[in-house]
């Protein structure tokens, strides 16, 4: 393992838990030793833990079953008397979120923003990652040292330089290159601003530097290229680093609200979370819809939390750094 | 053997192939260190310029620091932003790291179906928050589900708590430390797990039990946790904007009761269209966190986690 001088890092639990694989799951076992005549005492404790964890569980659950409920109820169940469960099932409330407010559209532009932001994060923070983990060159550790430093530089600083860099700078740059008329205050801003973080390249810096040299001797003695390398053999060894890069920039963009806030003024490019946001001042009680919605812009996180819970729980520190 | 091969190249002296390295390696880093310059170090210089403008919709006349004198005066900003941002802090920061240690610490008990927990625990983090905004909205609207089981239990509120003045920065401050104990968990748990099993083997022995094992082995030796976790909570209160905006609005409403900074420089900046008042906001802001920052590195060195 080739372990470089790394500069002044952010810290890596994200790395380790990446890279023990399954191992992560099962965590290490506490003060559970056989000294003789506790073993009535451990079996309460863990009595009382398991009470308490489920207990806190269910409390945690409870507020999103009670949206997914009401997203199934007719709105005159919401309105008058109380259950838990509906109780006449009706789809009415998502019939109503997606045609008449429009959060079908808001849902495919949530895609195609997080979509987009996700894709160019993983090319230019793996290209980017690689030449930082691998390539030489004269200023590599200050410039990382600089992409490191912008988790300290808040999005509230950066927004009225960027709302006016968008609104005046960036069209007439555009404009010179051809692109004439171009708009940024809306979903090319959104996306053009997030096209890559610097939690994304050093995750995959990190990663990177992980892996055994060999093999990239081998493509290069194979008369292989820097490219051709990069993509042929340290692309396919990076699929885990890859995959937290993907989930944690798309839950981000997903969920994102201060940048869309700022720019997507059209309705016809609102994101789910904007969408929301508009839809609770405009019609306050109108609960089966709103929480339809809500299900909405849960579900999709929901099922990728569920099938990768490896890949959020290892992006926790990247996130945490830049609070 | 990587090294090896890299002394050989290096005795043979090919000083082209070197080069040629240097140039894929700041080719391939080119766009990714564009876009950093372009969108984080060029508007931090920015926003200090703009904020020394008078600039409403276009730049208007320089006007050195009259922005900053002039939030210096703002009461709005003081009474109500600031105030409100201060008080969530307070209450939010404590709450949601002892809520986060607690559940790390049931959660790291060798026990089953902990993946389970850790995920169903961790999820109210990773959810949107507006959706949660929003199901929060409905749980404690007037007739909601919290007032409905308060009625049962005897205690009779009728009142939606997030649109009294009184209960509403409350409100939010329940709800985010709820959001993001998962957060919290997650570092504590990374520290716990990296606590050696010995430690705990020594005070069993002690004859130490359960809850004094806690408070003088496992507390005194997440210290380093304990730091992390609180300057990136207190970081993340000071920025709250999301809940706000999403229940009182662009405004703060009712009568500025949930306004915090972020969101009254949103409502500057975006809303009245003063750039250059919203600039001197940002700026003010960012030298405070830098300065938390700073004070935290300072003191405690560089943040770990495990």
């Amino acid at each position: 393992m080739s372990t470089e001088q790394l500069p002044d890092v952010p810290p890596v639990a994200a790395l380790d838990e990446l890279a023990i694989e399954g191992e992560a799951a099962k965590g290490t076992p506490a003060a559970t030793t056989g000294i003789p005549g506790r073993e009535r005492g451990e079996r309460i404790r863990t009595a009382i833990a398991y009470i308490v964890m489920f207990g806190v569980a269910i409390l945690f659950a409870i507020p999103f079953l009670w949206s997914v409920s009401t997203s199934f109820k007719p709105i005159e169940e919401t309105v008058a008397g109380f259950s838990l469960l509906p109780k006449h099932w009706t789809l009415s409330g998502y019939h109503e979120a997606f045609h008449t407010f429009n959060f079908g559209r808001y849902t495919l532009n949530s895609a195609i923003i997080a979509g987009a932001i996700t894709v160019s994060n993983l090319f230019l923070a793996s290209l980017g990652g690689y030449a930082f983990a691998r390539l030489k060159f004269p200023g590599r550790e200050v410039l990382f040292l600089l992409v490191l430093g912008t988790l300290m530089i808040p999005d509230q600083l950066r927004l009225v330089p960027i709302y006016l860099m968008l609104v005046n700078w960036i069209p007439g740059w555009v404009g010179h290159i051809g692109w004439h008329d171009a708009s940024f205050v809306n979903r090319n801003g959104v996306i053009l601003i997030q096209l890559i973080s610097a939690a994304s390249l050093f995750l995959m810096r990190q990663y990177f530097l992980t892996i055994p040299r060999d093999l990239e001797e081998a493509a290069k003695l194979d008369g292989a290229g820097y490219f051709k390398t990069y993509r042929k053999v340290m692309l396919p060894l990076a699929g885990p680093a890859l995959a937290a890069v993907a989930i944690l920039t798309f839950q981000g963009a997903w969920n994102g609200l201060f940048w869309p806030a700022i720019l997507l003024q059209d309705k016809s490019q609102y994101t789910i979370p904007i969408g929301i946001a508009n839809f609770r001042f405009a019609y306050t009680t109108l609960w089966p819809p709103l929480m339809a919605a809500s299900v909405l812009a849960i579900v999709p996180i929901l099922l990728l939390f569920i099938v990768f819970q490896r890949y959020f729980v290892a992006g926790v520190a990247a996130a945490g750094v830049k609070g | 053997m990587a090294v090896a091969v890299a002394k050989r190249r290096k005795a043979r002296g090919l000083g082209n192939e070197r080069i040629r390295e240097a140039l894929v390696g700041y080719g391939f880093i080119a766009l990714p260190m564009a876009f950093f310059l372009l969108f984080f170090f060029v508007p931090v210089i920015y926003a200090v310029y703009i904020s020394r403008y008078d600039w409403q919709i276009f730049k208007g006349p320089f006007v050195g620091w009259g922005n900053y004198r002039k939030l210096y005066h703002d009461t709005v900003f003081w009474h109500h932003a600031v105030r409100n941002t201060l008080v969530y802090a307070a209450f939010v920061v404590p709450l949601q790291i002892a809520l986060g240690l607690a559940l790390a610490v049931v959660v790291n008990q060798a026990i089953r179906f902990r993946t389970f927990f850790r995920a169903a625990f961790y999820f109210p983090s990773l959810a949107a928050s507006a959706a949660i905004a929003s199901i929060a909205t409905y749980i404690l609207a007037s007739d909601g589900l919290f007032n409905t089981i308060l009625n049962h239990l005897g205690y009779h509120h009728n009142n939606a708590w997030f649109t009294q003045e009184t209960t509403a920065l409350p409100s939010i401050i329940g709800l985010n430390a709820w959001t993001t104990s998962g957060t919290m968990m997650l570092f504590y748990l990374a520290a716990l797990q990296a606590i050696p099993v010995d430690v705990y083997e020594a005070a069993a022995i002690d004859g130490a039990g359960a809850w004094r094992t806690f408070w003088k082995v496992t507390f005194p030796l997440l210290k380093p946790a304990h730091f992390f976790v609180l300057v990136v909570s207190i970081i993340g209160a000071l920025q709250m904007f999301d809940q706000s905006f999403l229940i009182g609005g662009a405004s703060g409403g009712p009568n500025y009761s949930t306004m915090t900074v972020v969101l009254y420089l949103y409502n500057q900046s975006i809303k009245n269209i003063s750039f250059g008042y919203g600039a001197a906001i940002g700026v003010v802001l960012f030298a405070f966190i830098f300065t938390v920052t700073l004070i935290q590195r300072l003191l405690f060195g560089k943040p770990e986690v495990a």
